[in-house]
């Protein structure tokens, strides 16, 4: 077994407080047994509150999107970090879902090369626009996943977004930031918490709940099939 | 189709989510690298990565975690893993590749998490089982995984604030030590049996072993290593 460097935690000298001798472990297990359960009835309550104040804004977002995927449009997710998993968990959502039917969609980190040629060519901030002026059009759908809702490449892509035609859903946190007064987003769903994994936390909820939504606006798979191809 | 707003989170999953956290902190202050998988839910592995590497918090410390995805999970956990790692799967009960991988993991000397809902897996399964109980097979994409290994993230970090506790606990505390005494060890067979003998990778590294007593043996097997022979060869997986 190869003997692997001990991590030295190089912050220790600003908490004298902290008890370098301490040995039982009872006590801190307890504490963070009751922190888990406090922070999950925090994500709950900002769930069910987001929830509530966003309830209409889904509502319309799911009929524009399923007259857009009716139309034969598609949708096309991104984001930076932790919420570009997220993302791409919507967009498999979708494309490929346990129950009800397939949608086409996809999430804009899923190819790295094109990410890096994108990056190193023409630069980070426009690594989804790039990508939308090549591939999408004006029945498309940009769904932008943020906590900030003030990444330039988001903004950026949702301003390309806009100028093809696309239907735009910005997702943001905290009070929304330059998402929620953009003209180039046309539904802003915010999580208002200055967390952020409370905000991811509620986001990846409405992601779902527009997805049950889209579901039911696109009910008949047949009825979808057929009018995305013109034969009806 | 309606998720519930309210979280299953529970008693018994909070205090399992405290011990993998302690157990997660004292790996990482031992030297881990902690690996992510999650076959059907890429995207998952990947978000648990990032939290870890480059946290939300400024001023945390970042820590080595890597999402593997692709084909061949297995032989990339094989190659990837070191003794004293940690692996973090995110996957159903029944999923074969993380059943293969945790099934090894003892052999490969790391310790193992693994978040999913529904039908739990065996006790046992992995060292730290986090489990939530609905069984909706939505749920992976309706936040509450990434509540669990955010709170996974969050609790760890407490414990760091505990540098005496972050001590793994010795295996050998007993009057009897599991680990030098005549039970079996779980190894890998890592090449076909030749002679009588092979190679095999246990906990404590690579061992050549006496296989006469097991019969013929192919890389992937596991057995059970004891005073440098294999004594059993483990059965195949039951789903």
């Amino acid at each position: 077994m190869t003997e692997q460097p001990r991590l030295e935690e190089a912050t220790n000298f600003l908490y004298p407080f902290i008890d370098g001798t301490e040995t039982d472990a009872g006590a801190l297990l307890v504490d963070l047994t009751a922190s888990a359960l406090t922070k999950a009835a925090t994500s709950a309550s900002l769930r069910r509150t987001t929830l509530e104040s966003c309830g209409a804004l889904i509502t319309t977002g799911a009929a524009e999107m399923g007259r857009r995927f009716a139309a034969g449009g598609r949708l096309f997710t991104f984001g930076n970090g932790g919420s570009s998993t997220d993302a791409s968990t919507l967009a498999a959502l979708f494309a490929q879902p346990p129950m009800g039917h397939p949608l086409p969609a996809w999430s804009l980190t899923a190819d790295q090369a094109v990410l890096t040629a994108l990056g190193n060519d023409v630069g980070f901030d426009l690594i989804f626009a790039r990508q939308l002026i090549a591939r999408a059009g004006p029945t498309d759908i940009a769904v932008a996943m943020s906590t900030s809702g003030t990444s330039t490449d988001l903004l950026l892509a949702m301003r390309e977004a806009r100028h093809r035609g696309m239907y735009t859903i910005g997702f943001a946190g905290y009070d929304g930031g330059e998402f929620a007064a953009s003209p180039n987003v046309d539904v802003c769903f915010v999580v208002r918490s200055q967390s952020v994994h409370r905000i991811q936390e509620s986001q990846a909820l409405l992601g779902y709940r527009l997805w049950a939504a889209v579901q039911s606006a696109t009910d008949s798979p047949a009825g979808v099939w057929a009018e995305s191809r013109g034969v009806r | 189709m309606s998720a519930p707003v309210d979280i299953g989170m529970t008693q018994e999953l909070a205090a399992d989510l405290s011990a993998a956290s302690l157990s997660l902190a004292q790996r990482f202050s031992g030297g881990a690298t902690m690996w992510c998988i999650a076959p059907a839910y890429t995207s998952h592995a990947q978000h648990i990565a990032v939290e870890f590497v480059h946290p939300v918090i400024v001023g945390k410390r970042a820590l080595p975690a890597v999402a593997l995805t692709g084909a061949d999970l297995i032989g990339q956990v094989r190659v990837s893993a070191r003794a004293g790692d940690v692996v973090v799967a995110v996957a159903g009960a029944t999923d074969p590749e993380v059943r293969a991988v945790m099934r090894r993991a003892a052999a490969w000397g790391v310790t193992t998490i693994w978040i999913g809902n529904g039908e739990r897996p065996p006790a046992g399964a992995a060292d730290h089982i986090l489990w939530l109980d609905s069984d909706d097979p939505t749920l992976a994409a309706t936040g509450e995984f990434v509540l669990v290994y955010h709170l996974l993230w969050e609790l760890t970090h407490v414990c760091f604030e505990h540098p005496g506790l972050l001590s793994a606990p010795s295996d050998c505390t007993d009057e009897v030590c599991i680990t030098c005494s005549d039970e079996g060890r779980p190894a890998e067979v890592l090449t076909s049996t030749q002679d009588g003998t092979t190679l095999v990778r246990s906990a404590r590294g690579t061992e050549s072993v006496v296989t006469v007593l097991a019969g013929p043996l192919d890389a992937g097997d596991l057995v059970l290593v004891h005073a440098g022979m294999v004594i059993a060869k483990l059965g195949e997986d039951q789903p």
